[in-house]
């Protein structure tokens, strides 16, 4: 007998403990530092720590969406409605403590509820009307744009109560909040997803949404329920944006759905769902950070940076499915 | 390790790739180096703009590394971009903000960095900056209220103080300052020069060609005697030119825009469109980097710099003798 055969080689080892115990792809993060150490390499300013705390904060908003994003997608679903919704969430938040004169813990329920109650709406029509997600969802992304700028009247909502303020400007131990609220987020979404049953029963129904309802998962319950995780978590995002920026914009969060998705594919989320991790996702995320604050410092032009986010999607993917490939082979 | 082989190289063809994009333009920091923060560049406006850079950089021998924002709805994506680039440690930051306040985070930590702060093409909110204690070196860019004004005046100078009829003006993106600005420049003048001419309408075109056409076409039903318009931007000027030609009034109703952009300056070459007033953003990104480098220097800088702007007509475009016309890009 070939030790081939009964001992797996030391890569594969690596990677089938990673991939089992962290649930991430083991290329995904290969990618990351390799990318950081190519960034070190070009740029003197790259390698420091209030530059590695601006990368995590960039990324912080577009995370927290990716998060929503992974939960979505793993379950076979989509939700396209994640950037407007954002928005949609900072404008009533700041609507109801600027306009309406409510204390500011009101602009962190009412973000977090907006968006929750717009992804419950979402997974209604998706569970009850039997209408598409993409359409739905496609649908939800007008819905929730037009009505930020009717509250808004078009225009962003400026001065904020400066607790609240400090949730998007504040630097505790010298971490930006945001940072922290999204690193603590990730977590706790992690572990949700890598370690509950509801976790394991999001993924059940991404793979096969039969064999999910055969083996007893009230798969209609479940999918409302992502949904409005969506939204809730879109509300979040739409809190960290508002604070940030000290206003409710209207505009904010435009086409960040589409980064968000594609932090999740590239984390290895499968497109079509049964196979995701929120870790995997955050590796996504983090690579187009880096790539983005990277060729900024190296002054490179913004449409030459889209256009390497473009490419590394089709790399990630590339390599991505190589794997699975390779992997069903065997 | 023969099947360790393939990886490695697959991970080259990563690594390279990403390596060859970040090779693109890529530059090393200078001492002294000015930061340049733009809008988007997708936009002839702002192309011109970052042209005046170029070439007052080159000009007064300073180093300046330039970034913009994917759209000019991109706020928070600007607002990252302006940290990163205080991570080069820039001397200056010249920044077009896309709101008065989605730079602020960001420039309160250029302030406490000792980097001066420009305000370029006035997007920034004094009153704003005073409430977040954020110290601008100086705002340029054109008096939008005075190229409303300038509108007015080619407005009468061509049908004379005692013209009568009614005038439609079609706004920018509503809440928009610079649209209001302009906007309230023309009305406020025309009040003053020709009261005869009577505003029926001020309507928001939302910068929009399309909307702006649409606009036009149903005031001209409305009032089929309508004898001039007043739109805030050029893109929309063009629309509302297109559908009162198509309404066979191209010859009754004067159509001013402003900007002067190059679609723009074609049109009133081709007697379509008979004035707009430019805004010269080549000049703005000129004259910007000239003063920083004299607020560097220690020199006096006005806190308000005003860059003129210019009515172009036809006969000022084929006359050709304007000196300024070299600023119209």
């Amino acid at each position: 007998m070939s030790s081939e055969t009964a001992q797996p080689g030391f890569w594969a080892r690596v990677q089938r403990t990673s991939v089992e115990r962290l649930h991430i792809r083991l290329e995904s993060l290969l990618v990351l530092l390799g990318l950081s150490a190519a960034m070190a390499l070009l740029s003197p300013f790259f390698l420091s720590l209030s530059n590695f705390l601006n990368i995590l904060l960039a990324t912080s908003t577009i995370g927290v969406l990716a998060i929503a994003a992974t939960f979505v997608i793993g379950s076979g679903g989509l939700d396209l409605s994640l950037g407007s919704v954002m928005g949609l969430a900072g404008v009533m938040g700041a609507f109801v403590v600027v306009n309406l004169g409510w204390p500011s813990v009101f602009l962190v329920i009412v973000c977090i509820l907006a968006g929750g109650i717009a992804g419950y709406i979402n997974g209604q029509l998706v569970t009850r009307a039997f209408v598409p997600a993409f359409i739905v969802t496609l649908g939800m992304l007008g819905l929730a744009r037009g009505l930020a700028l009717v509250i808004s009247q078009g225009r962003a909502i400026y001065g904020l109560p400066p607790e609240i303020v400090y949730i998007g400007q504040g630097r505790p131990f010298g971490i930006p909040m945001p940072v922290i609220i999204f690193v603590l987020t990730a977590i706790v979404a992690h572990a949700v997803l890598a370690y509950t049953r509801f976790g394991r029963h999001t993924l059940a129904l991404g793979d096969s949404e039969g064999a999910a309802r055969a083996a007893g998962i009230r798969v209609e319950h479940h999918r409302r329920i992502i949904y409005t995780l969506s939204g809730a978590l879109a509300g979040l995002a739409g809190l960290l944006f508002t604070a940030r920026v000290n206003a409710g914009d209207p505009t904010a969060g435009i086409n960040y759905e589409l980064t968000a998705i594609t932090a999740a594919i590239i984390g290895g989320t499968n497109l079509f769902g049964g196979r995701a991790s929120i870790l995997g996702t955050m590796i996504g995320a983090l690579i187009m950070g880096v790539l983005q604050n990277g060729l900024t410092l190296l002054a490179v032009q913004s449409y030459y940076q889209q256009m390497a986010i473009g490419a590394v999607l089709i790399l990630a993917v590339f390599i991505d499915q190589y794997q699975v490939r390779k992997e069903s082979r065997v | 390790m023969t099947a360790f082989m393939p990886k490695i190289n697959r991970f080259t063809l990563a690594f390279g790739v990403a390596l060859a994009m970040s090779a693109i333009g890529a530059a090393k920091a200078e001492d002294g180096e000015y930061g340049v923060l733009m809008k988007t560049l997708a936009n002839p406006f702002w192309g011109a703009m970052a042209q005046g850079v170029a070439d007052g950089a080159k000009e007064a021998g300073v180093k300046y590394f330039q970034q913009a924002a994917e759209s000019d709805q991109a706020a928070e994506p600007q607002l990252n971009l302006c940290n990163t680039m205080l991570e080069r440690k820039p001397v200056a930051m010249i920044t077009a903000a896309i709101n008065s306040t989605n730079l602020l985070p960001c420039l309160k930590s250029a302030q406490d960095a000792g980097i001066k702060i420009v305000d370029l093409d006035n997007n920034l909110d004094q009153a704003v900056l005073d409430k977040e204690g954020v110290k601008v070196t100086f705002h340029i860019g054109s008096d939008n209220v005075a190229a409303g004004a300038q509108g007015a005046e080619y407005l009468v100078s061509k049908l004379g103080k005692d013209a009568k009829g009614p005038v439609l003006v079609i706004e920018g993106l509503s809440g928009n300052i610079t649209g209001e600005k302009r906007a309230k420049g023309f009305a406020d003048k025309l009040k003053e020069l020709a009261p005869g001419l009577q505003i029926v309408a001020s309507l928001p075109g939302d910068w929009d060609r399309n909307k702006s056409a649409s606009i036009a076409t149903d005031t001209l039903t409305a009032h089929p005697d309508l004898v001039a318009i007043f739109c805030a931007n050029d893109t929309m000027a063009l629309g509302a030119v297109e559908s009162i030609y198509a309404g066979g009034k191209g010859e009754q109703v004067t159509i001013i825009g402003v900007d002067g952009n190059v679609d723009a300056v074609k049109s009133i070459k081709e007697g379509r469109l008979n004035a707009s007033v430019a805004q010269l953003p080549y000049l703005v990104g000129k004259q910007a980097v000239e003063n920083v480098k004299k607020a560097l220097a220690g020199e006096k800088v006005e806190e308000s710099v005003a860059v003129p702007t210019l009515v172009l007509t036809k006969d000022l475009i084929d006359a050709g003798k304007e000196p300024m016309l070299q600023y119209v890009k």
